[in-house]
């Protein structure tokens, strides 16, 4: 289990100088080697399945750049959505309007997601906390309700821009020069399997950089970091954007596949449907979010034939929760180190939680 | 006579209909150690809030080398050479001590380079060895691995000067550094101030008078935000003011 080793801030940083280990880095090239053997079976045993498979790769990549700023800096975002969903628009109305080509509206999603984030940050990050997120998710609705009233359209006098409720339908497929087929599902796949692995590197990079270690200052103890020479609030905005980078071109690589964006990508309950995935998965493990993703969009898509699927949902985050604060990072890390020890754990949470909660 | 390293004058701070400090005027020569001293409450911590930029002065400047820095951000502040330590510990709970100092010794105040986001962390390694020269000047090169959290009472209290000494600052403001400390580890910081003082500014805040009257070359002595008395320890120790403040009489 050389992933498990990768990444784990709380455990390793502290006493070692080496998030990334070899074995890290071994399991991650497995793992991608794994999904990119699973796409073409996926796609001729059920085509379906590589549906499946890109929306949780689209939904890590938005978990991950979640998680660099809420596990890594501290910032409670609950308006992720909004970076997102922009990213999306930017791709659908480029592809409507401009070019379908994948090597200018993917690179524009990013940049969408940097503006967006950088303005939402600059106003946010002076509040702290609970306020931060509440002042996120008051921004995200602004995008949405922007959206879904189409409110770019009324003020520039056009008949439409973001297609209001209905949203943009019917997208034409990316391309690449030419060169690559996009509308392929298999090719798109791989793109995007391609893009989320890099974007894992590069945010592990960013984490492990000393950019990255003054946000876990941030996180740790934010007013020291200021009396000992730290613009606080700039590296706050800076660590937002760059997040917001990462979550835009999620919302860019999910948009085109579903060729639909509608103001839904820019909901709250996107956001509070990201936040279940970050504590699911283990919050600041850059990876368990990622697997926190693909556990949700699997009982979702398992689920939702079943009416309330959300109800079982809730039930599986609050055994999590309960049993493993640290999530399934830190369930996995645990049952690698010491299995035994592993359910002394569980032991000790419900004794913890009959004591702290039940009493 | 050369100029003072710090000088405030007149400098008030309200908090509403609260006075906390009350026209307090008074200059730091550099070099050596200087003390303040008063009763709790006297408005000895809110002074060093108004030097560090946590409070911006509500009337009245300081000036830092002839410079005002009233109503400067903190790491502006920082930026100048002015640091401070915290009465109570103030670090970083689950990072390493190392990690602690560390944070200090790579801060860059001149802006961002791209090599901040893309360089691996071991690249840090001359914020590294500086933190390892200032953790083993504290006393706590053997224990750099261990997360803050888990170090002993006194060793807290060194991480805690530690930090304010690894960003090299020119004026050290220490707020009871020897607080809740047995004799053994007062003198062991006792020690590690007059090393301080070597190379740098020194200001204390210090209840223990055995201390303040043996370290310092100045001391300022506060009551009800007000400065009532300054000078020698000789001369303060005679000062019929500051043994009422200290008395309680009138």
């Amino acid at each position: 289990m050389g992933l498990l080793d990768a990444f784990d801030p709380r455990e390793a940083s502290p006493t070692t100088d080496g998030i990334l280990t070899n074995r890290g880095r071994f399991g991650i090239l497995a793992l991608i080697a794994a999904l990119a053997v699973l796409g073409p079976i996926a796609a001729s045993v059920r085509p379906f399945w590589l549906y499946l498979l890109v929306q949780i790769l689209a939904f890590a990549l938005l978990a991950l750049s979640l998680d660099f700023v809420f596990g890594y800096a501290g910032l409670l975002s609950f308006g992720h959505a909004a970076m997102f969903g922009a990213g999306g628009y930017a791709v659908a109305l480029l592809v409507t309007h401009v070019t379908p080509n994948a090597l200018v509206v993917l690179p524009a999603a990013v940049l969408t997601g940097v503006v967006v984030a950088a303005f939402i940050g600059w106003f946010s990050v002076r509040a702290r906390g609970i306020y931060f997120a509440m002042l996120t998710l008051a921004f995200a609705q602004i995008f949405y309700v922007a959206a879904f009233a189409d409110l770019p359209a009324s003020i520039l006098g056009v008949e439409t821009i973001t297609g209001g409720d209905n949203g943009l339908v019917g997208l034409a497929a990316l391309e690449a020069f030419g060169v690559v087929d996009l509308s392929s599902r298999l090719n798109y796949y791989f793109l995007t399997l391609a893009l989320v692995a890099l974007s894992l590197l590069a945010i592990v990079r960013i984490a492990n950089s000393p950019f990255g270690r003054v946000l876990q200052g941030v996180r740790e103890n934010e007013d020291r970091m200021a009396f000992i020479g730290y613009d606080v609030e700039r590296y706050k905005v800076i660590g937002f954007a760059i997040s917001g980078g990462f979550a835009g071109l999620a919302g860019g690589l999910y948009v085109p596949f579903q060729s639909l964006a509608q103001p839904q990508l820019l909901h709250w309950t996107l956001s509070g449907e990201l936040v279940v995935m970050l504590l699911l998965g283990g919050l600041g493990t850059l990876w368990g979010p990622m697997l926190g993703a693909g556990v949700v969009i699997l009982l979702e898509e398992q689920l939702s034939g079943f009416a309330a699927w959300e109800v079982i949902l809730g039930a599986v985050f609050v055994v999590v929760v309960v049993f493993a604060p640290q999530g399934l990072a830190g369930v996995l890390v645990s049952l690698r180190d010491d299995p035994k020890d592993a359910l002394g754990n569980v032991r000790d949470a419900l004794a913890n939680y009959r004591e702290k909660v039940l009493k | 006579m050369s100029e003072p390293l710090l000088r405030t004058d007149s400098v008030t701070k309200r908090f509403g209909k609260l006075t906390a400090v009350s026209d307090v005027s008074l200059s730091i020569p550099e070099g050596g150690i200087s003390s303040i001293i008063g009763p709790n409450g006297a408005g000895k911590t809110t002074l060093f809030n108004l030097f560090t930029g946590k409070h911006a002065p509500t009337e009245g400047s300081i000036e830092f080398r002839g410079d005002p820095i009233g109503g400067l951000e903190p790491h502006e502040i920082v930026g100048r050479g002015i640091v401070r330590s915290f009465q109570i510990t103030n670090f970083f709970a689950e990072l390493s001590a190392l990690e602690n100092v560390r944070l200090a010794t790579q801060a860059d105040r001149t802006g961002f380079a791209p090599d901040d986001f893309l360089a691996h962390h071991a690249s840090l390694s001359e914020a590294t060895d500086e933190a390892e020269a200032v953790l083993e000047r504290i006393g706590l090169l053997d224990v750099a691995d261990r997360t803050a959290a888990n170090l002993a009472y006194g060793q807290r209290r060194h991480l805690e000067i530690g930090i304010a000494l690894a960003t090299g600052p020119d004026l050290l403001l220490m707020d009871e550094p020897t607080a809740g400390m047995g004799p053994e580890q007062t003198d062991a910081t006792v020690s590690l101030i007059e090393n301080i003082a070597e190379d740098a500014t020194v200001v204390l805040i210090e209840h223990d008078m055995e201390i303040v009257m043996n370290v310092s070359e100045r001391i300022a002595v506060m009551n009800n935000g007000e400065l009532i008395a300054r000078g020698t320890p000789d001369e303060i120790s005679r000062n019929e003011a500051v043994q009422r403040a200290y008395l309680g009489g009138e």
